[in-house]
């Protein structure tokens, strides 16, 4: 937030006319610009605000029905609208057998998305320094304006594509050779569903989604890398490995970070995309091929079925569901705060390791 | 405007000829009283008031997804016949119609879904208004099977995660000199909210005691765990699913019947209260209507599912508009209403057999009718 302050004792001293004879030295267009920044700054946060405390005051009665289970249990269920019958927990009444568990959803929303990270990092690092350092000049501009544009593709287009196209591609040619990895790893073993859905088809396609978005913002950090220290080190007998090595990645390192916590924000909270290829069952996967949910898809899935809720509660779960993601991607994006200003210092970090 | 105030003057009249007479008869006070009582053989129906209301009227109606393809054909022809009423019909999912038209969001909410007794306690007044009838088909992708005879029961076995192969004895004894391949049966169903789920989960829970005392029915249920089982949203991407899945099954809505039989899916026959195994068509649904019309409740939530009668096909059901009458405050949006329904069920008017055909829906049988205008005169504005 800029505000333009008036310093103790900071009149301006000089001819008698040019003293203002106002109380304060703002001019009009001072004062406008503090109110429109002052106001731009409050919106974001005003905004936020209001939306935790509608989540937290909609999501209380879901919240004294399910208690801790919340967290525990892997089953959601919005009820049997058509029982006689209620479900009554701690006072709160609710369609007949309304289990309100969240335990896969956070599972599968941190699963598919910290696979995303995982390969979209050192994929979009990797096209960035070879985009900078290998490609040749005249195609560096197209190749970096397609990038752009990749990440200007709507999710749905994403999820349609997985859904008719990769899903189907990697269950008949990829998955058979993953599954040899079960001797090895136990979550690869087992079965996938013939069209491809599940939990890591879901990671693919999200790991798809923010490579463009973690690459074009690395793009940015690295060229602006002062070419003084890259020409020095080149200049000093390296390689340019060694270069990117040395100079250029300590000098992005914060800033790929920051990028990588906006790629993972925009994963956890992707929903039509996965909606469509995680398979949206209930219960966490039997293995990394298995169909599970995640918070955003199953608020977008089970909203129309819970509106038809009498007693309400269901639309207040899915609130309870809403608040948690909110709360996970404050969480993540706190501890991706600390991870840099723990890799971060004072000094220029170059040069480290050599 | 003198033409408006008249008329302004003519409906305070009527409503309060309406409160006086308890709605049970017609006012003359409308010009041309377009009265639909068909159902003259029934001397104690109501007589519903209709007509062009006098000043120009949008009925906004969102909903059942189902429902909609019927409701954008019904649009052109109701304001062609009152050229005060449009009608704008959107999508949305039976759940939404069901929440916005009891909040009064919107004027009716299409659903495939009756209303739950829970709904009816909670909003007093409420009406689910039936204005067609719609059937389900269960599709398979089997090679070299064509004519596969299902039950309810086996059904609920499928998808209870208990009948696992194609060649189960229990399919086999239904399929009498049928080669049945030995692979695993891939149930299809939808996640999202579903008036389809709701009538086929009512099946499963008319034919199946283990199903109806576990997931029982509802537009969605808590299915159980079935290794290998696929989800799809919508029925256009149900047939799309199963048509990529080798020994899938899944059930559709018979709106988009056509492409699934396009894209060489099986379509299996069911097997109805009297024995016999039967394929959605117009006739074995009809069949159904009116064994089941007999027994339609005065609030119209009624289940058409698994009918007696030898020709009864068993996942049929009503198509709902949900109305909230006391979210209607304003007396030309109560007779647009009345009006548009009226229009909407009438063989003459909206349920012809081009527009019903062209989403395989059944007219409403003559039966219910009466019921529908005792439900319409307490749409009053």
């Amino acid at each position: 937030m800029i505000l333009v302050r008036r310093r103790a004792g900071g009149v301006p001293t000089g001819p008698a006319r040019v003293v203002r004879t106002r109380t304060h030295e703002l001019t009009g267009g001072d004062r406008v610009f503090r109110w429109v920044s002052g106001l731009a700054a409050f919106i974001p946060l005003a905004g936020i605000a209001f939306i935790t405390f509608m989540l937290v005051f909609w999501a209380i009665p879901a919240i004294i029905y399910s208690g801790p289970s919340f967290f525990t249990s892997t089953k959601f269920f919005i009820g049997n609208f058509y029982n006689p019958d209620f479900s009554v927990v701690n006072g709160i009444r609710a369609p007949f057998g309304a289990t309100y568990g969240s335990l896969t959803f956070i599972v599968g929303t941190l699963a598919t998305s910290v696979i995303a990270l995982v390969l979209a990092v050192p994929i979009s690092v990797g096209g960035v320094l070879m985009l900078s350092e290998w490609v040749p000049r005249p195609l560096e501009g197209p190749l970096s304006t397609f990038l752009e544009l990749l990440a200007g593709i709507p999710s749905v287009v994403f999820g349609f594509f997985g859904l008719e196209v990769f899903g189907p591609f990697l269950s008949q040619h990829v998955y058979p050779a993953l599954s040899h990895l079960g001797g090895v790893i136990p979550f690869f073993k087992g079965s996938w569903a013939y069209n491809g859905q599940g939990l890591l088809t879901a990671a693919l396609v999200l790991t798809a989604m923010i490579i463009p978005i973690i690459a074009s913002t690395t793009r940015q950090l690295v060229k602006r890398v002062p070419v003084l220290a890259t020409e020095g080190a080149l200049a000093l007998g390296m390689t340019r490995y060694e270069m990117v090595r040395v100079v250029t990645i300590p000098y992005v390192r914060t800033g790929i970070i920051a990028s990588a916590l906006l790629g993972w924000g925009r994963a956890l909270g992707e929903t039509i995309a996965v909606l469509l290829i995680i398979g949206m069952t209930s219960g966490t996967p039997v293995n990394i091929f298995g169909t599970t949910s995640t918070l955003a898809s199953e608020i977008a899935d089970s909203l129309d079925s819970a509106l038809g809720d009498a007693t309400g509660m269901a639309v207040r779960a899915l609130a309870e569901l809403g608040l948690l993601l909110l709360v996970l991607s404050l969480l993540t994006n706190i501890a991706g705060r600390l991870v840099v200003r723990r890799v971060s210092t004072e000094a220029l970090p170059v040069g480290r390791g050599i | 405007m003198n033409v408006r105030r008249h008329a302004a003057i003519g409906f305070a009249a009527l409503t309060g000829a309406c409160l006086v007479a308890a709605c049970g008869s017609t006012s003359t006070a409308t010009p041309t009283p377009k009265t639909a009582s068909s159902a003259s053989s029934t001397p104690t129906a109501a007589a519903v008031q209709t007509g062009n209301p006098s000043a120009a009227v949008t009925l906004s109606e969102a909903g059942s997804s189902l429902l909609y393809p019927y409701l954008q054909k019904l649009a052109p022809g109701i304001n062609a016949a009152y050229p005060n009423i449009t009608l704008t019909p959107a999508a949305g999912g039976s759940g939404t119609g069901q929440s916005e038209a009891i909040s009064g969001t919107i004027d009716m909410g299409g659903s495939d879904a009756y209303l739950s007794p829970a709904q009816f306690t909670a909003n007093s007044g409420i009406l689910n208004i039936p204005i067609a009838v719609s059937s389900q088909a269960v599709n398979y992708n089997l090679a070299g099977v064509n004519n596969l005879k299902l039950s309810g029961s086996v059904l609920a076995q499928i998808y209870s995660g208990t009948i696992t192969t194609w060649n189960n004895a229990a399919i086999a004894a239904l399929n009498p000199g049928v080669t049945l391949p030995s692979t695993t049966i891939i149930p299809i169903r939808r996640s999202d909210s579903s008036g389809d789920t709701f009538i086929f989960t009512s099946f499963l829970s008319a034919t199946n005691s283990t199903w109806s005392s576990g997931p029982a029915f509802g537009t969605t249920v808590n299915w159980p765990t079935v290794t290998g089982e696929l989800t799809a949203q919508g029925n256009p991407a149900m047939v799309d699913t199963l048509k990529a899945t080798p020994n899938g099954i899944a059930y559709i809505g018979i709106s988009v019947e056509s492409t699934a039989l396009v894209d060489g899916l099986g379509e299996a026959e069911l097997e109805n209260q009297a024995g016999d195994f039967l394929q959605p068509n117009q006739t074995d649904v009809t069949a159904a209507v009116t064994a089941g019309a007999a027994s339609v409740p005065a609030n119209l939530a009624a289940s058409l599912i698994y009918q007696s009668g030898a020709g009864s096909y068993p996942i049929v059901n009503f198509e709902y508009l949900v109305v909230n009458p006391s979210k209607i405050t304003d007396t030309s949006t109560a007779e647009a209403i009345r009006t548009f329904i009226e229009w909407a069920i009438s063989p003459t008017g909206g349920a012809t057999s081009d527009n019903l055909a062209a989403v395989n829906f059944v007219p409403l049988p003559t039966n219910v009718v009466p019921l529908v205008n005792t439900a319409l005169a307490q749409i009053t504005g």
